[in-house]
């Protein structure tokens, strides 16, 4: 427990000073620093906590936007971590999310200003999960679990914060998505008939380690009929295939299985690479189902849409079979075959970065 | 004394006031005979557009179009090595489209890059895009900066909706390369 919980647990209820606390809290709103929704007031003294945590030199540069001539440092993801409402102990995993994000093209570029609005996912494993609470079984999309509201809400801060990137301003999203600043979960390892993401990523297994990508939208799968792995198969490379969220030549995908899901494939010899191998050939659409939405010739630029297309020639979605373009993770609880099908805004690193927590390095 | 409330931004210390305004490149009297240089950020249309554009200023004010070239990463400002290549070959720019969310900002951005590398620039970018590329301008120490706003969407636009939009828009262009800009 940290001295942050043990501080406020020990105060009674005529202790503590509600007026002061909404003081603070709207000074922080006329700041222009929320998200909309309350922030914690920093302090020195929290935030140092922050630091002590992650044993990283605060003045560090973990991210810089050089169109904007601007960049986040430690101290400063501390900052917006304390605000975002994270327990000190959270903020190693603030930071590995974030260097996790960092290692995508589009995070450096002009991801986080986009109509797209896109939505960091973030995925944990390893021990951590249960050191700080992280819900990896039902709901895990959310909402109930203070690390997976507030890590991801931290990384929604830093960006508006530290980056400057404000909606209606910098940040052009036309609707955004759904679930923007809020998507972190931990893999469901125990239920999984897998490997850990971050395993299957290089990692030793057991590491406590971060996966993110940048989502472009989330659909569910929700079959719970069927024994058949292959047309378990079939629904998932159906709803991967579809054209709207379609926009380049290619594009990838990935898939939060539920346990039912998971264990079903697993129990007809699907591994994740045979999950990938099946899903990478089916998922798509025939040129002529693309002509009908003007989506079935790619410019120079790569950019899809209206051509002379006919006929039956199938046009596969994903790039090809590798982890980077179908990320498989688990998570949920073991009621139901509802999965996840989630969109990549770019493509996945492929990579995970263990939590280094101070005197664990 | 209660504990300061610390500041998430990392601007707590930078000055309010954008940065004192930048001077931009001397506009030309005209253009006749002048270089001009087009650069297109891969935005669909973007490459037709600027190159109806050049081929009007060729006809109607005597330009010759000596750089056609594309900006690979519409996300970010052009690289130093292309902003340099067009010094080299080229009198005035003329780039775009600005029509998505880091391209409009980045293409303003490029714009106040090359009247610091001297040479006046004339923006195109989408009306849906007008704040964003005024924050840009701002951050940049041009606050105000000119640039050619035109009707949003521009991609969905045909070959020739592309060429009436060229011809709409020429009269602007000239005069971003043309008119005095403010001291």
């Amino acid at each position: 427990m940290t001295p942050v919980q043990s501080e406020s647990t020990a105060l009674t209820e005529t202790e503590l000073d509600p007026d002061a606390a909404q003081a603070a809290i709207e000074y922080c709103y006329a700041r222009g620093w929320s998200d909309g929704m309350p922030l914690v007031p920093a302090t020195r003294p929290l935030v140092d906590q922050f630091l002590a945590a992650a044993g990283r030199s605060p003045d560090e540069i973990i991210g810089r936007l050089p169109q904007l001539d601007r960049s986040v440092t430690v101290e400063l993801a501390a900052v917006n971590a304390a605000m975002a409402g994270c327990l000190p102990d959270y903020f190693p995993v603030v930071l590995a999310a974030w260097d996790a994000l960092m290692l995508e093209r589009s995070t450096t570029g002009g991801g986080w200003q986009s109509t797209s609005g896109p939505a960091p996912l973030i995925v944990v494993n390893g021990p951590v999960r249960a050191q700080l609470g992280l819900n990896s079984a039902g709901g895990a999309f959310g909402p109930g679990f203070r690390p997976n509201a507030t890590i991801p809400r931290a990384v929604g801060l830093m960006v508006r914060n530290a980056y400057g990137i404000h909606p209606h301003e910098l940040e052009q999203a036309t609707q955004g998505l759904p679930g923007r600043w809020s998507i972190c979960m931990g893999e469901n390892e125990e239920e999984s008939p897998w490997p850990a993401l971050a395993t299957e990523a290089g990692l030793p297994a057991g590491t406590s380690a971060v996966s993110a990508t940048l989502l472009r939208t989330c659909e569910f799968v929700d079959n719970r009929h069927t024994g058949s792995a292959e047309q378990l198969l079939a629904d998932f490379a159906d709803t991967i295939g579809r054209s709207g969220a379609w926009i380049f030549r290619h594009a990838s995908a990935g898939i939060v299985f539920c346990p039912e899901h998971a264990q079903l494939l697993a129990g007809a010899g699907f591994d994740r690479a045979a999950v990938r191998a099946f899903l990478a050939e089916r998922s798509g659409r025939s040129t002529a189902e693309l002509a009908s939405v003007g989506k079935d010739h790619c410019d120079d630029n790569g950019v899809r849409g209206p051509g002379p297309g006919s006929g039956d020639d199938f046009q596969r979605m994903l790039p090809g079979s590798e982890a980077q373009h179908l990320l498989i993770a688990v998570a949920g609880a073991r009621n139901a075959g509802i999965s996840m099908v989630v969109r990549l805004f770019g493509g996945w690193s492929g990579s995970a970065v263990p939590v280094q927590r101070q005197g664990e390095l | 004394m209660p504990n300061a409330i610390l500041d998430p931004t990392g601007r707590a210390d930078v000055a309010e006031a954008p940065r004192a305004g930048l001077t931009l490149a001397a506009r030309r009297r005209d253009l006749s005979g002048i270089r001009v240089g087009l650069m297109d950020n891969t935005k669909h249309n973007a490459a037709l557009l600027l190159a109806e554009i050049g081929k009007l200023l060729a006809t109607e004010h005597g330009v010759t179009v000596t750089v056609e070239a594309t900006k690979a990463n519409f996300a970010a400002p052009a690289p130093e090595d292309l902003v340099q290549r067009y010094r080299d070959e080229c009198d005035v720019v003329i780039t775009g489209v600005g029509d998505c969310g880091s391209c409009s900002a980045s293409a303003v951005a490029d714009g106040i890059g090359f009247e610091q590398a001297g040479l006046p620039a004339a923006v195109i970018c989408s009306d849906a895009f007008v704040v964003t590329a005024d924050a840009m301008a701002e951050l940049r120490g041009a606050p105000g900066y000119r640039y050619i706003r035109t009707a949003h969407p521009v991609a969905v636009l045909t070959t020739d909706q592309v060429r009436e939009r060229a011809k709409h828009l020429l009269p602007e262009v000239v005069a971003a390369l043309t008119e005095p800009v403010a001291p």
